[in-house]
Parts: C-alpha cells; sequence; structure tokens
C-alpha cells in the first residue's frame, strides 16, 4: 500500500480541483468494480461481493486536499490567493509551492526577519498579507503562466521518517483513498459502495450528492483525524496519539456516530487485538457530517488515522496505523451485515 | 562554468555556522580550478589566485560560506529533538518546516506544528525553546545517531522560477561565494591590477568570526566582501532595498572605503554593468565590518547580490545579478 499512498500523495488536488487524483483513483479501480462519476466529480464504486446484504454499505473517503487559489495578479507580477480549505498561515509563509496547470514553481515570502519590528516577529502575519511570487517581473510576464481561478499546491516531498512515520503534503485524505483501493482488489463477503468524494475540506461538499445518490443504511468514513502527541502536549491536549492504532470517534463538531458501530469497532479491535483509540477532546470534523443526515440518516462512524501537522505540507502518520486501520475496516465490513 | 549549476550545487551544500564542512570543501573543489594551492585553514577555504606579483597591493575577495540553522540541544523522554538557533533564524514560518539533523548521518525531521485546539485558535509564534523536531524516532533510536551540538538546516531544494530567477535555501551566502568563482573564470590568465586572495569564511551568520581570523591570516590591504542584501518585496520598505535583476548594490558608507566604492563604480560605468547603490549609515553587518579593521587596517566594501526573503528556505535571487556581479568584481580587478 506503500507504493499506491505515495503516488496519491504527489497527486495533486485541491478542493474543486481533484481531477489529477480522480484519474488516478479510477486508473487503480477501474477492473475491479462498477463505476461512475458524479456531477460534482466524485467516484461512486460498487464492489459485486460474495452476498448481496439487506443493508446497504457505503465506505467514503475525500480526495481533495487543503491548497490555494489565485485571485489576482498584481502589477509587479506575485500572486494574491485564498485558502482553499483551513490552513494556518503559519505553515504558508516560507514555503515553496507549485501554481497552476503547469506547475510551475513559485514561493510565499515574508518580509526578512531583520527588517521586523519587535512586535511584528512576535505575530504571525494574516492570510491576506501573503503572495506567491514566481519570479515574474510584473503582470504581463506573469499572465504568460498563470491565470486568475488557478490552484497552488504545496511543495512537498514524500518521506519516511524513522522506522514505520511517513511525511507528506495530502496524507488528509490520500491515506482513506489508499485503504479504500487496496479493499476494492480483496475478494469481499459483500456488496459494497465505495465513494471517492471531493471538496470535503471547504465544507463537505461531495459527501452531500454522493450519500444522496447512494443512499446507504451504514457508513464508514475513512479519515485523519488531528494527533497532538507533540512536545509539551500532555492528557486530553493530545486527542489521539500517533503509533495507537485507527481513532475511532464517538462525537466530533459535526457528528454524534453510532453508538452500536462505535462499540462493534473497539469489540472487533479487542477481538482481533488490533490497537484502537478514541479522541479526547470534542474536536473537528469529516464528511461524517453530511453523511449521517442524509436522507433519512445513516449509521455513520469514522476510522481516522492519527495525523500530525495536519493541513500543512508536512502531514505525519504511522504506517502502523494505517495497516492496522485497514485491518478493522476489512473485518468492519463483514460484522456491520450481521448487526 | 554553468552559474546556475554552481549556486544550486553550492546552495544544497550544508554549511551552518560552525559546521561548515560539507559546503567549504565543496566550495575548495571549486576554488582549487582557479587557485591550485587553496586549502581550509582554520575554517576558512582560503586561496591565492593566480601567481601573486611583487609590489602589487593585496586584495581578498570574502564570501562566506555559512548558513543559519539551528544546533541540537536535547532530546526528549518522547524522542523530539529541542534545538537552538544558529544565525537569525523567523520563528514565524517554522511550524511544520521539514529539516535535516546531521547527526552520524542526515536525519530528516518536521518541526512540530501546534494544532489550532491548544492555540484557541490564535497561532503564537514559537518561542526558539519550544522549538522541537518530530523525526519519526525514539530516543534511544536517537541517541545513537544524533548528539547535542550536532547541526540542523532547513531541507530545501534549489527550484527555478520564470526567467533567471531562482530559490533555494542558503543562497545567502551560496550566490556570493558563485559570483566570486565566476569573477575568476573571467579573470583566468589576464593579467590583474592586485594580488588577488579569496577567502570564503566561516560562521559570518554568528558575527562574522571566520572573516576575523581570515583577514588576520591573510592580511589585505584591500577586501570586497561579496555578500547578499534585501531585495525589495512586498512588505520591505522600498527606501532600504535595492531590487533584484539591477545588478549588485555597491556599498557605500561612513565605515567602508570611498576610493573603493568610487572604484567600483568607475568600473561599473566603464563596462556598461547594471549597479545599484547602497548607503548604511555605519557598520555594514557584513564580513567587511572585520575587513576594515583588520591588523593595520584595510580599505573596505561591500558588494551585494540582492536577495528576497532573506534568512528563510524560500530566498529569492536573480542569476543575471551574480553574474554582473562577477563581471563587476573582474572589472574592478583587473589590470586596465
Amino acid at each position: 500500500m506503500k507504493e499506491l499512498l505515495k503516488e496519491l500523495c504527489m497527486a495533486d488536488g485541491v478542493s474543486g480541483d481533484e481531477s489529477a487524483v480522480r484519474e488516478l483513483v479510477i486508473s487503480r479501480i477501474k477492473d475491479v468494480c462498477e463505476y461512475s462519476v458524479d456531477n460534482l466529480g466524485s467516484v461512486i464504486c460498487f464492489k459485486k461481493g460474495k452476498k448481496t446484504p439487506e443493508k446497504k454499505l457505503m465506505i467514503c473517503a475525500h480526495m481533495d486536499e487543503v491548497g490555494f487559489i489565485i485571485t489576482y495578479i498584481r502589477a509587479d507580477g506575485t500572486l494574491s490567493f485564498g485558502n482553499v480549505g483551513g490552513i494556518d498561515p503559519s505553515v504558508v509563509i516560507g514555503r515553496q509551492v507549485k501554481v497552476g496547470r503547469s506547475r510551475i514553481s513559485g514561493v510565499v515570502g515574508s518580509t526578512a526577519v531583520h527588517n521586523l519590528s519587535k512586535e511584528q516577529r512576535e505575530k504571525t502575519p494574516t492570510t491576506d498579507s501573503l503572495y506567491i511570487d514566481i519570479g515574474a517581473t510584473d503582470k504581463a510576464e506573469a499572465e504568460k503562466y498563470v491565470s486568475i481561478g488557478d490552484c497552488a499546491y504545496f511543495e512537498s516531498e514524500y518521506t519516511e521518517l524513522g522506522g514505520s512515520r511517513i511525511k507528506s503534503k495530502a496524507l488528509d485524505d490520500r491515506a482513506g483513498c489508499a485503504m479504500m483501493i487496496e479493499l476494492m482488489h480483496c475478494e469481499l463477503d459483500y456488496d459494497t459502495y465505495f465513494v471517492f468524494n471531493v471538496q470535503e475540506e471547504i465544507g463537505l461538499r461531495g459527501a452531500i450528492a454522493s450519500s444522496y445518490s447512494v443512499a446507504p443504511d451504514y457508513a464508514i468514513v475513512l479519515e485523519t483525524t488531528t494527533a497532538a502527541d507533540i512536545d509539551g502536549a500532555s492528557g486530553a491536549k493530545r486527542v489521539c496519539e500517533v503509533g495507537k492504532g485507527p481513532v475511532v470517534s464517538f462525537m466530533d463538531r459535526h457528528t454524534m456516530y453510532d453508538k452500536e458501530l462505535y462499540h462493534l469497532a473497539f469489540d472487533i479491535a479487542k477481538e482481533k487485538e488490533i490497537p484502537c483509540q478514541t479522541k479526547t477532546m470534542i474536536a473537528g470534523g469529516n464528511d461524517a457530517g453530511a453523511v449521517h443526515i442524509s436522507g433519512r440518516g445513516v449509521h455513520t462512524m469514522a476510522v481516522s488515522l492519527p495525523c500530525r501537522y495536519l493541513h500543512s505540507p508536512s502531514c505525519v502518520i504511522d504506517y502502523a496505523d494505517l495497516e492496522n486501520s485497514y485491518k478493522l475496516v476489512k473485518t468492519l465490513i463483514g460484522r456491520i451485515h450481521e448487526i | 562554468m554553468i552559474i546556475k549549476k554552481t549556486v544550486t550545487a553550492l546552495a544544497e551544500a550544508v554549511g551552518a555556522s560552525g559546521s561548515e564542512k560539507c559546503a567549504a570543501e565543496l566550495a575548495l573543489s571549486m576554488l582549487r580550478e582557479y587557485c591550485p594551492d587553496a586549502e581550509i585553514i582554520n575554517g576558512n577555504v582560503i586561496g591565492h589566485f593566480g601567481t601573486h606579483k611583487e609590489g602589487l597591493p593585496l586584495l581578498v575577495l570574502d564570501a562566506h560560506i555559512d548558513q543559519i540553522g539551528f544546533i541540537v540541544t536535547y532530546i526528549t523522554e518522547e524522542g523530539f529533538v529541542k534545538v537552538g538557533n544558529i544565525g537569525g533564524i523567523d520563528r514565524r514560518l517554522l511550524p511544520a518546516q521539514t529539516v535535516v539533523i546531521h547527526g552520524k548521518r542526515d536525519i530528516k525531521g518536521v518541526i512540530c506544528s501546534v494544532p489550532p485546539h491548544l492555540t484557541n485558535g490564535v497561532s503564537e509564534v514559537l518561542e526558539i525553546d519550544d522549538v522541537a523536531i518530530d523525526t519519526g524516532m525514539t530516543k534511544s533510536e536517537l541517541e545513537k545517531l544524533v548528539s547535542a551540538g550536532d547541526s540542523i538546516t532547513f531541507d530545501v531544494t534549489c527550484r527555478e522560477l520564470i526567467g533567471s530567477r531562482i530559490t533555494g535555501g542558503a543562497l545567502d551566502d551560496r550566490c556570493g561565494v558563485a559570483s566570486v568563482l565566476y569573477a575568476l573564470e573571467i579573470l583566468k590568465e589576464k593579467p590583474t591590477a592586485y594580488n588577488v586572495t579569496v577567502i570564503f569564511s566561516t560562521q559570518e551568520e554568528v558575527g562574522e568570526r571566520g572573516a576575523k581570523i581570515g583577514a588576520f591570516e591573510v592580511n589585505p590591504d584591500i577586501a570586497i566582501a561579496v555578500d547578499v542584501s534585501f531585495a525589495y518585496a512586498i512588505g520591505e520598505d522600498e527606501s532600504k532595498c535595492g531590487y533584484l535583476g539591477k545588478g549588485p548594490m555597491i556599498g557605500i558608507s561612513p565605515s567602508l572605503s570611498r576610493e573603493i566604492s568610487d572604484g567600483l563604480f568607475v568600473a561599473a560605468k566603464n563596462a556598461d554593468i547594471p549597479y545599484q547603490t547602497e548607503v548604511m549609515n555605519g557598520l555594514t553587518s557584513t564580513n567587511a565590518d572585520r575587513y576594515s579593521v583588520n591588523r593595520c587596517g584595510a580599505k573596505t566594501c561591500t558588494v551585494s547580490i540582492p536577495l528576497r526573503n532573506m534568512h528563510t528556505p524560500v530566498e529569492v535571487i536573480d542569476l543575471a545579478d551574480v553574474e554582473s556581479t562577477a563581471k563587476l568584481l573582474a572589472e574592478f580587478i583587473r589590470e586596465s
């Protein structure tokens, strides 16, 4: 799954501009399922299993990643941009980015530290004050390479850290996409829908439409979630910890998760000796927020990989968590139909 | 010599102040083409250009070989690497930045970024004491590879921007090193008005210490510190900056030699080389400050390559300025 994950992470797909990821996903699943692309761009797949269950199960992950959209080209050839999804400016300044369809290199610079006042040195600049420098000397030169409305992406190397950690952009949520593709290449006990959603990062938009189309009874959302097990954080504020297994949530800012599914996940984890944890703070949200209130309501759970530095160019996960999440979800597919 | 290739190779070499070995050895190998006797003396790369003639004044071309970075101070129980800063670091851009720890082998890491729920949504700028590096390793794994005192640099690959501009880390002052090398390339086999010695000096970023001892070692009559200076960008004060692509910035300052500044202006005009004037009102915060008061004193000037985003992993220069700087130095030095 590592090679697949790397390929998925290196594809660029800011919300609303997921085509490169979509094409990659389709190339990997077209021979193992029936699929269609909906009007928003989500890929809806139906994978035949050994049995056709009474209840419909949908597994989903999102293809989009956080990034930027070019809003204006200034007279001096620099580019104004807006964030697509929630990004803290502290992880944007001082970074390389790729801009537009030709992926030209640019940087988000900032005033030299030598020229900042004492107060300015202690304050992160606002996104509004940032700009992308592609080396253009004026607007006309920049316009040869970039049009407003183009997206920009974090430039980030996919690297293994230590024994089993992975650092990359877009692990949120290409890790979920990788697990789904891997599952779709297995022989499954039951018919299952797999959905690769668009536009999660700007408000779960893709999942609203796709879960209406699929109209499932049960849903498993595969995601990444904030791990804050960093230096100086203790107790509940760590939220969840990298390397301690998949995270199954009871509640976040968008969803009260299905209690039966929540307990089922921990029962399976215990039985199969898979490490499993929950979040110790009510924070964040994911496509479950759209899925669980779709139609007449859907029994929904989320299985997330603990991920440090989410929404930055340097997300970090533990590969063991990915493997354990995969095992857990694979077992869940069968057991949900026994409920 | 292809300037882009030289600048890129130098800028991607590693050498935080005090740990310049890799960058210095690369620069040494490049310098030996022009100065076969070049060697590393107490950290500084020093070479004599051509055959020095009796009676000519000794001129030093200096560029610093070190770069900003961090140094390992401590490994926590959880395996996070704590650091001190080497040189002026912009702490605002540290969260989630990728770095390389130069231990027994190079180890990549990410600077911990505090998620919003721990900061009540207001992202605070990290104090250096709060910076921690996540390497994906445990304390015991790290202890086999990393020791207190190991240096750390930002993990940066140079990239081409539009036209002749490039971005990278450590362009401050590896582009200066490249321009000195290119000046020697131009001067090769040509008679010069000075005996020329090159010093690629250490520890500029922590207070021009390499230049202090390099100047003493070489004892020049004239010294030109080839460094970088601020290129105008949004957020900068235009009155205190040069511009990218408009040529080297020739320094004028009470601490510099007017004679040398004027000589550089004449050289630029004679050879039709674009240039800019950088006026300072005292010390220059470059190695020039050390050369000017070395031993009995030296006539000193600064020639600076305009650079945006100084001391960040996304420094930007225009390679045309590196070339113009080399041409200016060569024009000043050649026998007229």
